[in-house]
């Protein structure tokens, strides 16, 4: 009798739902536990020791000496200076250019709201490679077009060695990935307006607000959460911006434009010390997870 | 029933997923896995399946092939490697295969194919370059050439250059080269030759070409430690600095400058060889290009040799390791040599090969023929020196500092003394 009461079926039936729903989590789950979670762990375990590609010498535990041999390394400090620079320049501009596109565009007609939506995707979908040969042309010291437009219009005298020169190399790899950082954003920001109240900003203006007032006091609180995954998101992109250096400077002119994610690569994968780069690895997780850790705080306060 | 059907539909899902790979592995049968680097008409899948389906028919044995570039090659079999995935073959040079994953204890020592005969028929350099100190045999050699550079003819002869070339012999002084190099900046008012160093790709030519010009040398004999920072390649570094004809250019590397020659932006090409010639000895507007030794003091350059062969490396599985050198016989050594030597489009590195002469099957091309002027120029294969990975990396990054104005003696000696370091501490 009290295993067909209305409670004991109730359990049986949530049971049944708890193990289905398991069911259709584990292939997901043992994805993230392959491909995340045992990398994330092997990477932590690697740091500590001198480990390298050569099958006749064992992997040697040599504690934090990796972490401290960082410190010390002045590619590696010049990674993490150009890294930084990349996400403080980055950073505020994709999003305030983003916010001032999306602002420009989310009223109008929707063919035309979507064609722009279109034209700031593209670089998003085209692949890195495609867009980084297309800039690389652009910059090219002999016959780029940057170089042909800025002497016909006396910008400049002589050519100029855009992506070799250490003065304008990481300024150039800056400029392609705000090209292609601004896109989700745009359409991020443009779905966030337009799911702004109207009804509090009519309010507002029955009050006599001035549109300033109602970007800030109206608008700008209502899209933040929409402003903090974009600039958590971007600061990690920007943290991990490899793929541009990789293709068109390998880290040069005189580590120029060397990063913490491309100097992890080299280290690893050309100079095979995979326990050294896992220790960049852990550090440069730690940089990104306290500025989000950051961001998230300074969010929540406002 | 409608969950234990859902729950029977995952588990064929992740069992079909999982039992893929070893599913695959069967249905194969006897096979192997080669993976090459662009060796000539090696990076050619049509010309390479003519000899893959030649070995199959002798053998039964399948070969699939894997087509790698020198621009991300390694990282792919470093990869593999980690994974232990990696294939059963590789072909490439003595650099990778014998100093490299040879002497990190990963590929498979092939001195059972190398009997008396073989010995006697192979180049002693190349062999030499392809044993270990200890004697281990980890790249069968196949094919060698000469590094060269090159040069645009039609325009060494509208700017007056062409008197400083001995066309003869394809060499030229130091003194000449400087002479034909102002009279093209004079001529074009540009630049006319570029020093790249945007990474390792070429750079076989920038280490021949300071090297050549005032005597000095890349690493000792001994093979024991790198010598770039002797009084000679200064010198040479600070002639091409001030020389206006002659740009450090850390934007572009070997494949760039060959672009650039080939479009006339270039009078000069640093980063070449014969299979540069044979793709194409004229420019895109038509002018001849000529290939030159390196220039020299005394004219007579010490050039850098490349070798390309097969490893195969120890993954375990005997019966593949067996396969894999019944491969490596079959194209170096057997009854398709010459065949894999012409697709490759470089010099056999031995004149008989299962009894067969091989040393004229080039006799019918008046470029390879012509070529075999630079042969005897050939100099010390010193890519087999420890820390070489490492080593390449402080040359260009040395290349870059020092285009970029820095103190050329300050900066030899530091990429050296990190080079050296890298030699000593490989074990």
């Amino acid at each position: 009798m009290a295993q067909n009461s209305p409670t004991a079926i109730t359990r049986r039936l949530r049971r049944k739902e708890t193990i289905s729903s398991y069911l259709f989590l584990l292939p997901s789950l043992v994805f993230f536990l392959g491909f995340v979670v045992f990398p994330m762990v092997l990477c932590l375990f690697t740091s500590f020791f001198d480990s390298n590609l050569n099958a006749t010498t064992p992997d040697r535990f040599i504690g934090f000496q990796n972490y401290t041999e960082l410190w010390k390394d002045p590619v590696f400090l010049k990674g993490l200076k150009n890294t930084l620079i990349i996400v403080v320049v980055s950073v505020p501009v994709v999003t305030a250019f983003s916010l001032w596109i999306a602002s420009a565009i989310y009223k109008m007609k929707e063919w035309m709201l979507s064609a722009f939506r279109c034209i700031f995707y593209l670089p998003v979908v085209t692949g890195s490679v495609a867009v980084t040969v297309v800039w690389k042309w652009m910059y090219n010291n002999y016959y780029g077009v940057l170089n042909y437009v800025f002497k016909g219009l006396g910008i400049i005298e002589t050519n100029i060695n855009w992506l070799g020169n250490p003065s304008t190399a990481l300024w150039c790899i800056i400029v392609i990935l705000l090209t292609t950082s601004v896109g989700q954003p745009i359409v991020l920001y443009v779905s966030a307006l337009s799911n702004v109240d109207p009804t509090l900003i009519e309010a507002g203006q029955v009050d006599g607000t001035t549109k300033l007032q109602n970007f800030w006091k109206i608008k700008w609180p209502q899209i933040m959460p929409t402003t903090l995954y974009i600039v958590v998101i971007t600061t990690i992109n920007s943290f991990q911006c490899f793929a541009l250096i990789q293709l068109l400077t390998s880290g040069g002119p005189n580590n120029a434009t060397q990063t913490v994610m491309y100097y992890i690569y080299y280290t690893a994968f050309k100079l095979y010390r995979f326990g050294y780069g896992n220790a960049m690895g852990i550090i440069l997780a730690l940089f990104i997870a306290a500025l989000s850790a950051v961001q998230f705080y300074a969010a929540k306060e406002r | 029933m409608k969950k234990l059907s859902i729950l029977l539909l995952i588990l064929m899902v992740m069992t079909a997923v999982f039992a893929g790979g070893a599913k695959e592995e069967a249905a194969a049968g006897k096979s192997i896995s080669l993976w090459t680097y662009p060796i000539g008409g090696w990076g050619d899948e049509a010309q390479v399946k003519a000899l893959t389906d030649a070995f199959t028919a002798e053998t039964g044995i399948k070969v699939e092939v894997q087509y790698l570039t020198y621009s991300d090659g390694d990282d792919k079999v470093n990869t593999a490697i980690a994974a232990k995935q990696a294939p059963d073959l590789i072909m490439e040079g003595p650099e990778r295969l014998v100093a490299g994953w040879g002497a990190s204890g990963y590929m498979v020592d092939m001195s059972d194919l190398l009997d008396a005969e073989d010995r006697a028929e192979l180049n002693p350099a190349t062999l030499s370059a392809c044993l270990t100190a200890d004697g281990k045999f980890y790249e069968y050699p196949l094919v060698m050439t000469a590094h060269c550079m090159a040069i645009n003819l039609d325009a060494f002869k509208a700017a007056g250059a062409d008197k400083y070339l001995d066309l003869k012999n394809r060499t030229w002084t130091t003194d000449n080269f400087i002479k034909a190099v102002d009279a093209l900046y004079k001529y074009y008012k540009v630049p006319v030759g570029a020093v790249y160093c945007s990474g390792q790709g070429g750079d076989q030519g920038t280490r021949v070409l300071v090297n050549s010009l005032y005597g000095g040398t890349f690493t000792n004999a001994e093979h024991t430690k790198y010598t770039w920072d002797s009084p000679e390649n200064i010198k040479a570094l600070k002639q091409l600095y001030a020389m206006p004809g002659i740009v450090y250019d850390p934007a572009i590397n070997g494949g760039e400058e060959i672009n650039l020659f080939r479009n006339g932006t270039f009078k000069m090409a640093f980063c070449w060889n014969i299979a540069q010639q044979l793709t194409g000895d004229r420019t895109d507007a038509g002018e001849e290009i000529v290939f030159m030794s390196f220039p020299a003091q005394n004219g007579v350059a010490q050039l850098n040799g490349g070798i390309w062969g097969f490893g195969i490396f120890d993954n375990g599985n005997a019966d593949k390791i067996a396969w894999a050198k019944q491969f490596v016989k079959f194209m170096c050594d057997g009854p398709k040599t010459a065949d894999a030597v012409k697709t490759a489009q470089y010099f056999a590195v031995r004149d008989k090969a299962d009894g067969k002469d091989i040393s004229k099957i080039w006799a019918d091309n008046k470029i390879m023929n012509d070529y075999n002027v630079l042969m005897k120029f050939l100099g010390d294969y010193y890519q087999v020196t420890k820390g070489w990975p490492t080593a390449r990396t402080c040359w260009w990054n040395m290349l870059q500092s020092v285009g970029a104005g820095n103190d050329v003696t300050a900066s030899v000696a530091k990429f050296a003394a990190d080079a050296n370091a890298a030699a000593a501490a490989a074990k």
